[in-house]
């Protein structure tokens, strides 16, 4: 943790509690499309916007926290790659525990269709696909009024802002598979075929949608974008930590006071983020265990809750940022019983093409609902930590195999002794037994 | 050509080719299940891990199938951690198999039976109940689905996709849920449905008509070509303890078929198991035909060349180069058997011209001859020899039948025919039982391979006709 207490600023939230914050008028009362202007008519080249974004330090929020900027300078140079060129923006927001895309595009979508545009002059693209989660219906319909708003108003289309460049925005509305939220299963589904990952390479910046260029961007990380430009490189950096500048919006959820989606910068202390925003764990219990950055990241236990909120600090404490979704369980959960769910969730998502996902996520699930259950054995502990070996890292075409032994291993190193504590009493300790086998009938 | 080093030893691989492509070629065994050189490459079943070196960064295990090849990259195959990926993937891939190889058609030739003896482990460690699905799914007339048994490689899915260009197949349903599945469970269509079978690496897709027909170690199996259509797709002919012909299946040849043919091609094996079959000679006597000596029948042969004259010779398309070459000393005029072109003509490899050897029996001087033509000139001939297996089969031995006995009618094919003309006959071996050269259409020499001995009795077509040849040497020198 830096010792210095980090510079708190609103700025991404900073609308949305505006009586109609989705409106095209009020975002424009309040700062609104000032970035497109800038970029547009104040004599930024693209290669210029380009290298702001990377000065500026932003890492993509969807996850993985590579830098923006980087993933931008990839797109083919124009004058030697005459295809078409794609920005798809990744609204599939699914990762379990996240939901702060959700915020920004049900209270702020001209944020984002802002930050769309901006990237889409960095990168010479004429056309941007917006892929919505499914069941994110209000999220669809404010995007997709906006863009209207965002079209009526000559902000979207041809000659935007009487200058030469033209961009357009297509809403695109998801089945509701987690996978689709993998990039290049996005890509496949956008193009109306099964959310089947691709192979990397080659990566979507040489042969993405339609074989084209291709960028895809999270939504919060394209809301960044507008802000960069308006604030500069040196204003975001001021932000964060030197390795993860910006602020980051938080979800946190379980046994907490005031669950909810929370603007922070990114660095913060979990502890604050958890007794601050969230009130502390409810009902005035202890803390056992908690997830950082959504269901994909490992379970760290209760006592490791002081620790910085950035890519670097979690990798350090042995998770991961993910979405900065941070799920917390009290003393009465049962970790193993947590893991039950979330196997489940990875064995019902996983595509089905590589052999160890297909089958692996499917045999985690069975095993931790058996030891749930009071069914394991001893060996089943270790056999856990082998298919999650046998799994990841890097074993698949994507990272769902990844997501899912990643916690696996985690729960075996951390909460080993409630594995076996499950073994050993045959049951679960913490008497959820028959409602994990409700859980199971109602899901059979 | 690129310069790699597998496995301890500098090799040239094509850089067009993924690395598994250069594996397979320098005798390393890696396993592969959905890569098939005649596919796209998809990386999804991620057996065919490999150890990969490049430059300065550290070794790391990659899919062979989808790693393209890099000038002095380091490949290592027998790696430990190699093997351990790939012992892994079989583990995971065996976790909902049914193991149920005892009967099972593939067992035998299976990828996932063959590899896991390789480098699988012993003992399984799943105690979880195995995935219960439709065991005998019907495709339509000719593929049956095991959906328990499926590895979801997605091989049969591009194949149709990729190579018929008609996509009937798709993976339907999620992850651990998911099926290979027609669009609203309609029969597969099609005269190239056969090939999947051939490469699904395990027991899923079988044919409909070799279902517990047999144990494929039972099974010999020799190249050969299959004779169709004028393609001349290259095969192996696969026959049960040395008798019954049990399966025809493509044998790879780019310059041809590359890795497939078609069902026309496929099931026309049963001809080959006809009863019946003419084993030595018969010669027509007082009460009809009776059994003699072959040496006897062309003794005979030869005396009525000497009597009317060099006959007029129609062969059957099926007959090949050496026996062409043969039979041609022989005739006033020779002819081969031309029937009309079939329906099945594609633009994939069926040509719809029934006769295989057109172009090689056209180069040695035969004309083609409509079997409606074949039988005016037969009405009108002295003598006449009908050689080669099929030729009675092509006229129709009706009409064979309505032939007025004014012509001496010699037959030389696999069955008897019974007919007032038919003089003399001499069995000859079918296409399973020889061995010759077909020129397709594009002059591409085809052999036939002996897959089994011809029945007691049966000499050599060009054999008979040597014997034929030396006996009217003196009869027809002119």
């Amino acid at each position: 943790m830096s010792a210095t207490p980090l510079k708190r600023e609103v700025y991404l939230l900073s609308r949305i509690d505006l009586p109609d914050s989705h409106t095209l008028s009020v975002y424009k009362a309040n700062g609104g499309y000032q970035a497109l202007e800038k970029v547009l008519t104040g004599g930024f080249t693209p290669a210029q916007v380009i290298q702001l974004v990377k000065d500026s330090g932003l890492r993509g929020r969807g996850g993985a926290g590579f830098s923006t900027g980087l993933k931008w300078s990839f797109m083919p140079d124009v004058a030697k790659d005459a295809r078409p060129r794609y920005l798809a923006v990744n609204a599939d927001e699914s990762e379990p525990g996240t939901c702060k895309d959700r915020v920004l595009m049900e209270k702020d979508p001209h944020g984002l269709i802002e930050g769309i545009l901006v990237a889409c002059y960095a990168m010479r693209v004429k056309t941007a696909y917006v892929y919505v989660r499914g069941e994110y219906r209000l999220s669809y319909e404010r995007v997709a009024a906006a863009v209207q708003e965002a079209r009526a108003a000559g902000l979207i289309g041809q000659k935007i802002l009487g200058t030469d460049f033209a961009c357009d925005i297509w809403m695109h509305k998801g089945a509701g598979a987690y996978i689709c939220g993998e990039e290049t299963g996005l890509m496949e589904s956008l193009e109306g075929k099964r959310g089947h990952p691709r192979p990397k390479p080659p990566f979507p910046a040489g042969s993405g949608l339609w074989k084209s260029p291709t960028t895809v961007n999270n939504v919060e990380t394209l809301c960044n974008v507008p802000f960069v430009i308006t604030r500069g490189a040196e204003w975001f950096k001021s932000l964060g930590t030197p390795k993860s500048p910006g602020n980051i919006l938080i979800g946190i959820s379980g046994h907490v006071e005031r669950p909810g989606v929370y603007e922070l910068p990114l660095g913060i202390s979990a502890r604050s983020v958890l007794e601050e925003c969230a009130g502390g764990v409810w009902k005035g219990r202890t803390l056992k265990a908690w997830i950082p950055g959504g269901s994909s990241t490992g379970l760290l236990p209760g006592a490791k809750i002081d620790v910085a909120m950035d890519h670097d600090s979690i990798r350090e404490a042995g998770s991961m940022l993910g979405t900065g979704a941070m799920i917390m369980l009290d003393e009465t959960a049962c970790t193993v019983r947590a893991m039950q769910v979330i196997s489940r969730f990875y064995d019902h998502e996983s595509c089905g093409q590589c052999s160890q996902c297909r089958e692996g996520t499917q045999w985690l699930a069975q095993i931790f609902a058996r030891l749930e259950r009071g069914q394991g054995r001893m060996e089943d502990i270790e056999l856990l930590s082998s298919l999650a070996n046998g799994m990841a890292p890097a074993k698949t075409i994507c990272a769902l195999a990844d997501a899912a032994a990643i916690p696996t291993h985690a729960i075996v190193k951390n909460f080993r002794a409630e594995l076996e504590e499950h073994v050993r009493l045959g049951r679960c300790p913490l008497g959820s037994a028959h409602e994990a086998a409700e859980l199971e009938e109602a899901h059979a | 050509m690129t310069k790699i080093i597998l496995n301890g030893r500098e090799v040239e691989a094509d850089p067009k080719q993924p690395l598994i492509a250069a594996c397979h070629e320098h005798a390393s065994a890696v396993p592969m299940y959905c890569y098939h050189p005649g596919l796209s490459p998809v990386g999804s079943c991620r057996i065919c891990q490999v150890e990969v070196k490049q430059g300065e960064t550290p070794a790391r295990v990659v899919v062979a199938c989808r790693t393209p090849v890099v000038e002095g990259m380091v490949v290592n195959t027998e790696a430990p951690k190699a093997h351990e990926a790939r012992r892994q993937c079989l583990e995971f891939l065996l976790k909902n198999h049914p193991l149920d190889c005892p009967i099972c058609d593939k067992a035998g030739e299976c990828d996932l039976q063959d590899y896991s003896f390789a480098e699988g482990q012993g003992e399984g460690r799943s105690v979880e109940p195995r995935r219960k699905l439709e065991k005998r799914k019907s495709l339509g007339d000719v593929i049956v689905l095991d959906q328990e048994r499926c590895i979801l490689c997605s091989r049969c899915v591009r194949f149709f996709e990729e190579v018929t260009k008609k996509p009937q197949l798709t993976v339907a349903g999620l992850g651990s849920r998911s099926v290979i599945s027609t669009f609203a469970d309609r029969p597969l269509e099609g005269n190239y449905q056969g090939n999947v079978a051939d490469i699904c690496p395990v027991g899923a897709l079988t044919l409909q008509s070799f279902r517990f027909q047999a144990r494929v170690w039972n099974l010999t199996k020799a190249p050969s070509t299959c004779g169709e259509c004028s393609r001349g797709c290259s095969i192996t002919v696969e026959v049960l303890r040395r008798q019954e012909v049990k399966r025809l299946r493509p044998r790879p040849n780019p310059a041809v078929n590359q890795f497939w043919m078609c069902d026309h091609g496929r099931f026309s094996f049963e001809r080959f198991n006809a009863p019946g079959r003419l084993a030595g000679a018969l010669l027509r006597g007082r009460t009809g035909l009776e059994a003699i000596d072959p040496a006897d029948a062309l003794d005979e042969i030869a005396d009525l060349v000497r009597m009317h004259g060099a006959p007029l010779v129609v062969a059957s398309p099926w007959l090949t180069q050496e026996e062409g070459e043969r039979l041609r000393v022989l005739g006033g005029a020779n002819h081969f058997l031309s029937p009309a072109p079939n329906t099945l003509k594609d633009d994939l490899l069926h040509t719809g011209d029934p006769c295989p050897n057109r172009r090689g029996l056209g180069a040695l001087g035969f004309a083609p001859l409509a079997p409606a033509e074949a039988l005016e000139r037969l009405r009108a001939a002295p003598l006449a020899l009908l050689v080669g297996e099929r030729a009675v089969e092509l006229l129709g031995a009706a009409a064979l039948a309505t032939l007025p006995s004014t012509l001496r009618l010699v037959v030389l094919d696999t069955h008897p025919l019974d007919a007032p003309a038919a003089c003399i006959e001499i069995g000859v071996p079918d296409a399973s039982e020889r061995t010759g050269t077909w020129l397709n259409l594009d002059g591409h020499a085809g052999t036939l391979g002996i897959a089994r001995s011809a029945p007691a009795g049966v000499a050599p077509l060009t054999r008979t006709l040597d014997e034929l040849v030396r006996r009217t040497r003196g009869a027809l020198a002119r």
